[in-house]
């Protein structure tokens, strides 16, 4: 390596560890949102936004107990390698205009295997916890795991296709094609009914990825008492809630780069500077937007699901709605 | 620079860029995970699995089994299941009778095309 590329190495390393904090703190800030707002729609005060963040602190010098029963290693490696891999792939999204840090070193398809990596560490975890509570949840979050996966590549391989249909020398996995390229732009009436199903099987998939009601069945604290989680403490529990909490950004980040990487700046004849500074602002907008219809409603709007019935809806259904999307997308396409 | 990059014609892969990076954010979060307490009172009622005050029965009892393991996509997919479990008669004469209905069907397809 010449010395130019070992200073943009190092460099990258300094941003790596950047945006590994900044999307942390983001996380935590967005999940204070989330339970304010869900606060609001039951008519309650609710915690005040920084709770996450006193949260995290107090389970930082609480006791961090490991059972008698569970596989040490496991137990303890699960969270490190479920906040690990999740943010890894904040590097490979990028933050409105700014560009992700390895948008050339990966695409969506790799995203969507490391979206996978937390909840096998989850199960993982569940399952060497030696309990029984902790191991049906780690059955439930490995059954939800292989029913939302369906209709999640359906998005993905639909976007890739249609864009390539579009554009055939692209990289049409590249998250900044996609985002430069917008399914809306592409598509006539017919396909943009199409794109409307991706867009809502995306938002359905997204509590699953982020088990939250209707589908936090794994966890289910009024049945399992915490399920998968039930064995956790101290700092291992910390690093699995931060884990939840980037995981969300990564969720909201991906569905605003894939349907709404529109910027606001170009309205108003922006340029240089104030026009990053501006569309920065207006993504993190776009973001609680979308934390608050993927997540936030839906979890106070709906009840806990069963593990079969969460199964059929994915399986069945919401992998009928995204094929659907396929089908009036391709449809739109040959007329 | 495009160390290992894999490409397949539409996806592609950095990979020891991935491990790269995760090796360094792997120590970060150690880091972070090492600020946090790491005592707790060993051998103790604290270190018994939670079962909501019932005693532990035995060690064995406490998993899930594996024919339970899939329970829930099993169940939700037992109509396509179901069938094929009343195939598996355990008969020879039945598997056999398989094996000449698919080579049967395979013929047709190979001999229409």
């Amino acid at each position: 390596m010449s010395g130019g590329s070992i200073i943009i190495f190092v460099l990258k390393i300094f941003a790596a560890l950047v945006i590994a904090i900044f999307g942390i703190v983001l996380g935590l800030f967005c999940k204070g949102i989330d339970r304010k707002l869900a606060a609001m729609m039951q008519s309650r005060v609710g915690p005040p936004i920084r709770q996450p963040f006193l949260d995290f602190f107090k389970l930082m010098i609480k006791e961090n107990i490991v059972p008698d029963n569970a596989v040490p290693w496991i137990f303890n490696g699960a969270p490190i390698l479920a906040l690990v891999s999740t943010i890894s792939i904040l590097f490979y999204i990028p933050f409105g205009p700014i560009p992700a840090l390895l948008g050339n070193s990966g695409d969506l398809i790799l995203i969507a295997y490391l979206l996978a990596i937390p909840a096998i560490a989850l199960v993982a975890g569940g399952f060497s916890s030696g309990s029984t509570y902790a191991s049906i949840g780690a059955q439930r979050e490995m059954v939800l795991m292989m029913s939302y996966e369906l209709p999640l590549v359906t998005i993905i391989i639909t976007l890739g296709w249609r864009l390539n249909l579009a554009y055939p020398g692209l990289k049409v996995f590249s998250l900044a094609a996609l985002s430069a390229n917008p399914i809306w732009g592409l598509v006539g009436p017919l396909g943009f009914i199409g794109a409307l199903l991706l867009l809502f099987t995306l938002v359905i998939v997204t509590p699953a990825e982020l088990s939250i009601v209707p589908f936090d069945i794994p966890e289910a604290e009024t049945e399992l008492a915490g399920g998968v989680l039930v064995e956790y403490s101290g700092r291992n529990l910390a690093l699995f809630q931060l884990t939840n909490a980037v995981k969300m950004v990564v969720m909201a980040a991906l569905t605003v780069a894939l349907f709404f990487p529109y910027n606001i700046a170009p309205l108003f004849s922006l340029s240089g500077a104030l026009a990053s500074v501006i569309d920065t602002l207006f993504f993190f907008v776009k973001l609680i937007v979308v934390i608050f219809f993927e997540a936030t409603f839906i979890r106070v709007a709906v009840a806990r699901l069963k593990i079969d019935q969460a199964s059929v809806v994915y399986l069945i259904f919401l992998s009928a709605i995204g094929l659907l999307g396929l089908l009036f997308i391709a449809m739109d396409y040959i007329i | 620079m495009s160390i290992g990059l894999l490409e397949t014609g539409s996806g592609y892969w950095q990979a020891i860029i991935w491990v790269i990076i995760t090796v360094i954010i792997g120590i970060g979060v150690l880091w972070l995970r090492n600020k946090g307490k790491e005592e707790y009172k060993k051998n103790t009622n604290q270190t018994k699995p939670f079962l909501s005050g019932n005693p532990e029965l035995t060690k064995e009892d406490s998993h899930v089994g594996a024919s339970h393991i899939y329970w829930g996509f099993t169940e939700a997919l037992k109509h396509y299941y179901q069938p094929l479990v009343n195939i598996h008669t355990g008969n020879i004469n039945d598997y056999s009778g398989w094996v000449v209905l698919v080579m049967a069907i395979i013929f047709i397809i190979v001999g229409v095309s």
